[in-house]
């Protein structure tokens, strides 16, 4: 089991692209609904800021990336910080196993956006369960 | 005719996932992006200046470039100037919404309230940008060289995602000797060829027109746009010799 019994969910920023938009309304669904006692999120820029007490926060919880493209923003900049990427997920993996789901819309995601992050959302959950057990 | 793309402003927003300044932050530049100017500005993603290269880490460097920051912490303007460049404009969303009502629940998502919230941000983005393009045009206008400009890249990408790895693909850079230094300078053969095309000679007038010219599509710091106009003026006079043997 994890120090704090508690998992980080970072998602990317993805400002460009929907994939972008998928993993962080993902994340949300994550915190605020499926697991709103044993995950939290934060902002990643304040990672590439290097600020003090958000490195310190990845530095003692096991955290999870999202990412919604191949650069690994999250991942990467997790490690660059000096923390433990317990899990790595990516939005084009779930979108692989639902292909049905196109989404569009960076700004406001549409309906199919929304619907492949909630599977998203479950994959990220078990993830928290797997590092909040410690497997 | 040489090519090179039309001049954008860039414009970097916080994540902010924590807090819905964020969100509005994210919402407004997309907003801008896509409807107020979507001719005139490209974006990136904050967190590729620490887990990209060197080209998304010029992006500051190549572009004016407006932070857009959800709070005091202002990660997008201090992020972008410690990897990339100088930013020319700042936006505090949080200072620019004072007395207004944020809701918590819009860090997530915006409801029609927060949604009119992030168009004023947006409207506000967007006067910037009209500002910096403005003064750009205005600084440069005496002494331009014309160069044919292109709405878009010449690229296959498609024309929605106005993110900045998608317009540098296009950008043609030319590395040249600056006080011994060798610097990467985009647009620069063209703007060369074009001079040349005008039949202009290398002299000092024309040296000046170069600086000029790629100060439009390139930072060059104050204190060394002499050294740059020097090292300018000699590849022109090279190319001309080219041209002549």
């Amino acid at each position: 089991m994890s120090a704090n019994n508690k998992a980080i969910v970072i998602p990317c920023s993805g400002i460009g692209k929907v994939f972008g938009s998928v993993g962080r309304e993902a994340t949300y669904i994550v915190v605020d609904e499926l697991r709103p006692g044993t995950a939290e999120t934060l902002c990643l820029s304040l990672l590439v800021m290097g600020d003090q007490e958000t490195v310190e926060r990845v530095r003692g919880v096991p955290c999870i990336a999202v990412d919604g493209c191949p650069k690994a923003c999250a991942q990467k900049n997790i490690e660059l910080a000096g923390g433990v990427s317990a899990a790595s997920l990516r939005v084009v993996d779930t979108y692989k196993a639902h292909r049905e789901l196109k989404p569009e819309g960076v700004t406001v995601l549409d309906e199919s956006g929304r619907k492949l992050a909630r599977f998203l959302a479950q994959e990220i959950a078990s993830a928290v369960d797997r590092v909040v057990a410690g497997r | 005719m040489p090519d090179i793309p039309r001049k954008k402003v860039g414009i970097v927003s916080c994540s902010g996932e924590e807090i819905p300044e964020g969100t509005i932050s994210r919402i407004a530049t997309r907003l801008v992006l896509e409807k107020l100017r979507p001719e005139d500005t490209v974006t990136i993603c904050l967190p590729l200046f620490l887990a990209g290269g060197q080209e998304e880490r010029a992006f500051a460097r190549f572009y004016p470039t407006i932070a857009v920051d959800g709070c005091p912490k202002l990660c997008a303007k201090h992020g972008t100037e410690r990897y990339s460049g100088q930013v020319t404009d700042v936006i505090v969303v949080s200072e620019l919404l004072n007395g207004q009502e944020i809701k918590p629940g819009w860090r997530r998502s915006l409801d029609g309230q927060g949604m009119r919230l992030a168009e004023k941000v947006a409207e506000a983005i967007a006067g910037r940008v009209d500002s910096i393009l403005k003064a750009t045009h205005k600084e440069v206008k005496p002494d331009l060289i014309p160069v044919t400009i292109q709405d878009k890249a010449p690229l296959s990408w498609p024309a929605q995602e106005h993110c900045y790895r998608c317009m540098a693909r296009g950008l043609p850079v030319m590395r040249i000797d600056v006080g011994g230094v060798t610097v990467g300078l985009a647009g620069l053969a063209a703007i060369l060829e074009q001079a040349y095309a005008l039949g202009k000679k290398p002299n000092q007038v024309t040296k000046n027109q170069l600086l000029e010219t790629v100060k439009v599509y390139n930072y060059i710091p104050a204190g060394a746009q002499a050294e740059y106009a020097e090292a300018l003026l000699r590849e022109y006079a090279a190319l001309c010799r080219r041209k002549e043997r």
